[in-house]
């Protein structure tokens, strides 16, 4: 990092904590020809970026008066984060050619080198179907060799990172909207450390920022930007994933969708995605197919995610309730009721079921394994 | 002169004797009462003044001093007024003290002279010796249950007086009409479909089990829980008079024939306060909500949205059966011996676990946390309650009765009390597993249950008590089969209520 850039650095350090500023704004100060000095305009009050108000300009001045740059980047290097600012020679590429790209990028980790991206992406209320084929999915393409990106957010983000770490193979990418000291959801903050030591943490903002809901579509942009492939397990048709898959298409990335239950909420808008035309994601080779990665020898077999529902054994008696199971979750109430069985029975059955791992319960829903 | 009257006050649901002693000397005049009584008593003075005055007495224009004895015990309501005018007159020579004898009396004064009726009338009753006892009208039902005095009674002090100094006959006491048609009882038929919703009330009642239901707003909760005093049968003997005890001092208007044979139902709102749940409250210490349901179900709908004190206060009652309310100079033990059912809601809004809901993640487990812990280690039985489907309502014919069933579940409480244990769900420990062996059969399912962390060391005891109760009601002979442990397992639905998991991998 040289000294202008160093520079650049602190400016954006500091400028990127003010109130209302994100990457666009912050790519204006980058560009400046003396970012320090720009920063000691706004810190006067004067006007600097465009399209800011006056109101703005002053709130900011009293902002600025608690902020020292030099200070900053201090701070950032104690803490062991990787500052990298646009233009620099390390800087990624792919986010570099972007329209958009972010001013500023904070890690924590190693970048992986010339791997290709898969973007895992849905919903926060993810079925367990969802959430068994993000993980599958996860797993089967870092086994492959292929860079898991995600949001690390719960449900099929989590989920897909969880597959990937547990295979160990190509290193996961993390793209966070807040600051990377700041772990949201707070239960993930050990799927975060995973992830920044098997592979990399990425957040365009300063430490301590904390995850506002508008920063949440930037990360999508990051998110869509750094993959080559995006699949979406599930989702809502107004769900968060749905605008990164708009992100992606607009960058001429190829969007895959997961078929799911019509008649399953959370597949509503992967289905949707394949009404209108998008591309199946069925499993891993899917989209090893879609990054154009010929071969496939050193890949998981085809239909490895179906071979997993075959269950070595099923209990005698057990092939009704199981059948009945089907994609949907059941209560005690409706299989005693679909079954015609007494609840003492078909308590029989369900728990050797569970036993065997071909039945789940929880919270009083039984589901079928996959 | 001194006179000294019999009478009582209450406390919590326990009578005590109080003896009224009064006295009346040359001085100055006036009226003191000592004695440690309340708001409510010390007004006694006025209203005992008025009585006698308008009955067409004389009023002593000498210095009156009445002490309620004993002198440690807090004196509550207008039910010793009676007493105190009697005494006056006793000790003003307008009444002779043999014509009074030993007897007691209980009733609260009009100003008018008229005797009205005081409540916890019964447990007083059962600690005022002598043979007569003299109460208002509405109390007269009360009294006689306790079969112990003649129970008399007039319409106003006057009349008490002259029956008294026997110049007349003691008036009969009016006919009791019914204060209110009592709705007939409600009855396990009406609901359709449920069959697991159904066995659990069944299990619940024959093991006296805590019972908690999930489910969607509008899934029957309520009309199940309504129906779970009927299962249980009627209340008989010292049951029924405890039972009775506790709606008198609360108060509470007693059916006709004064006994209460129906099992409380008492359905306190989530927004009660702790007082009104577990007693206390003015000096007498009123009977809480968990005492009404004394002898029969305590039915808290939305538990999770109960303030987390008042879930705290019920852990004593639901492992002591009874309730120790104590203020800073006295305290009492209230009967506290229910039957729980709780209900709630899979999440806030209601639509859990579709991906309709819309809660957050902070605001589930906000809700589900407040549920965790001791009250929940104390629902053995835990299920998920869906609403009925369309065909199930209108193609479904009517379920088995609650007679039907009710008959069952005292033949599985029968042996329950053989095994000296008032239900299964009291069964601890080493007896516990004396009792109730496992099959081996069964033993491979617990064993798997354990091993997976379905079962809890604690689940398992409580697990095992339900599987023995499902035995009895089957008419087993006391080892565990596999389709009752497995029955007992999935009727124990596993509500991750500590940290619950919606969407997390």
């Amino acid at each position: 990092m040289t000294t202008s850039s160093e520079a650049r650095a602190a400016a954006l350090l500091a400028f990127m904590q003010l109130s209302d500023v994100g990457p666009a704004r912050g790519r204006q100060l980058a560009a400046k020809r003396d970012p320090l000095g720009a920063w000691d305009a706004i810190r006067c009050g004067k006007p600097t970026i465009d399209g800011a108000s006056r109101d703005l300009e002053r709130l900011w001045m009293s902002e600025a008066a608690r902020l020292d740059p030099l200070a900053e980047l201090q701070r950032h290097r104690a803490a062991g984060v990787t500052i990298t600012v646009l233009g620099d020679a390390d800087y990624p590429e792919v986010l570099a050619a972007d329209r958009q790209p972010p001013p500023l990028l904070l890690s924590k980790g190693a970048w992986p080198v010339a791997v290709p991206c898969c973007a895992i992406v849905g919903t926060r209320r993810c079925s367990r179907y969802g959430r068994d084929v993000a993980s599958s999915l996860g797993r089967d393409l870092a086994a492959a060799g292929v860079s898991v990106v995600s949001g690390l957010a719960l449900g099929i983000d989590g989920a897909a990172h969880l597959g990937a770490l547990a295979a160990g193979g190509a290193p996961p990418i993390g793209v966070v909207a807040c600051g990377l000291d700041v772990p949201y959801p707070r239960r993930h903050a050990t799927l975060w450390e995973q992830v920044a030591s098997a592979g990399v943490l990425v957040s365009e903002w300063p430490l301590g920022t904390a995850p506002m809901r508008w920063r949440f579509p930037a990360r999508n942009r990051l998110i869509a930007t750094l993959a080559t492939v995006v699949v979406v397990v599930e989702s809502d048709v107004g769900g968060g994933s749905m605008h990164t898959v708009r992100q992606a298409d607009d960058r001429g990335r190829t969007v895959l969708a997961v078929p799911g239950p019509v008649t399953s909420p959370a597949s509503h808008g992967t289905n949707l995605l394949l009404a209108e035309g998008c591309g199946p994601c069925r499993d891993a080779d899917d989209v090893v197919v879609a990054l154009g990665l010929a071969g496939g020898a050193s890949l998981p077999s085809r239909g490895r995610l179906r071979a997993d529902a075959a269950h070595p054994e099923v209990p005698r008696g057990a092939h009704d309730v199981l059948d009945r199971l089907g994609a949907t979750r059941w209560s005690l109430e409706g299989l005693a009721e679909a079954t015609g069985r007494s609840v003492g029975d078909l308590s029989v059955v369900l728990v050797e079921l569970e036993g065997t791992g071909a039945v789940v319960c929880s919270d009083g829903w039984y589901e079928a394994a996959r | 002169m001194l006179a000294t009257i019999e009478s009582a006050t209450v406390h919590g649901v326990h009578g005590s004797v109080v003896t009224v002693e009064v006295h009346v000397a040359t001085g100055l005049p006036g009226f003191t009462i000592v004695g440690q009584p309340d708001a409510a008593c010390r007004e006694s003075r006025d209203r005992v003044r008025a009585a006698v005055m308008s009955s067409g007495l004389r009023w002593p224009q000498q210095r009156i001093t009445v002490n309620l004895a004993p002198s440690g015990l807090r004196k509550s309501g207008g039910g010793l007024d009676l007493a105190m005018a009697i005494g006056v007159l006793v000790a003003s020579g307008q009444l002779h003290p043999d014509a009074v004898g030993d007897r007691g009396f209980i009733a609260e004064l009009g100003l008018d002279g008229s005797l009205r009726a005081v409540p916890g009338v019964l447990p007083m009753a059962a600690v005022v010796g002598g043979r007569e006892l003299v109460v208002a009208a509405g109390n007269v039902l009360e009294a006689e249950v306790v079969d112990r005095h003649q129970v008399r009674s007039a319409p106003g002090l006057r009349a008490v007086v002259d029956a008294l100094a026997g110049e007349a006959p003691w008036p009969r006491p009016p006919e009791v009409i019914p204060t209110e048609a009592r709705a007939p009882a409600l009855d396990l038929a009406d609901v359709r479909g449920q069959r697991v919703a159904r066995r659990a009330l069944e299990i619940a009642a024959a093991g006296g089990h805590h019972l908690l239901m999930v489910g969607p707003p509008g899934g029957g909760k309520t009309m199940l829980a309504e129906r779970l005093p009927s299962l249980l049968g009627c209340l008989a003997g010292e049951a029924a008079l405890r039972a009775t005890s506790v709606h008198s001092a609360a108060g509470l208007s007693l059916p006709p024939g004064g006994l209460l044979r129906r099992r409380p139902f008492r359905a306190p709102h989530h927004t009660s306060s702790l007082v009104s749940m577990i007693g206390g409250g003015t000096a007498s210490m009123r009977p809480g909500e968990v005492s009404l349901a004394s002898e029969g179900v305590l039915f808290l709908d939305e538990l999770g949205e109960f303030p987390p004190a008042v879930l705290d206060a019920l852990r004593q009652p639901l492992e002591q059966g009874v309730i120790r309310v104590a203020r800073a100079n006295h305290s009492v033990e209230l009967p506290a011996n229910f039957l729980l059912v709780a209900a709630m809601n899979p999440c806030p809004c209601g639509a859990a676990p579709s991906p309709m809901c819309r809660c957050t993640e902070a605001n589930l487990a906000r809700y589900r946390r407040r549920v965790s812990g001791p009250i929940l280690d104390r629902l053995d039985l835990r299920i998920l309650v869906e609403p009925p489907t369309r065909a199930e309502l209108l193609d479904l014919p009517p379920g088995e009765c609650s007679a039907a069933v009710a008959s069952r579940v005292a033949r599985a409480r029968e042996r329950a009390s053989s095994r000296g244990v008032p239900s299964n769900s009291h069964l601890r420990g080493q007896e516990l597993e004396r009792l109730a062996p496992f099959a081996s059969s069964a033993r491979r399912i617990v064993e798997r249950a354990l091993d997976t962390g379905r079962l809890s060391g604690r689940g398992l005891a409580r697990m095992r008590t339900v599987a023995l109760t499902i035995d009895d009601l089957a008419d087993g002979n006391g080892t565990l089969s596999e389709s009752a442990v497995a029955e007992a397992l999935s009727l124990r639905a596993d509500f991750d209520m500590q940290h619950h998991t919606r969407g997390v991998a």
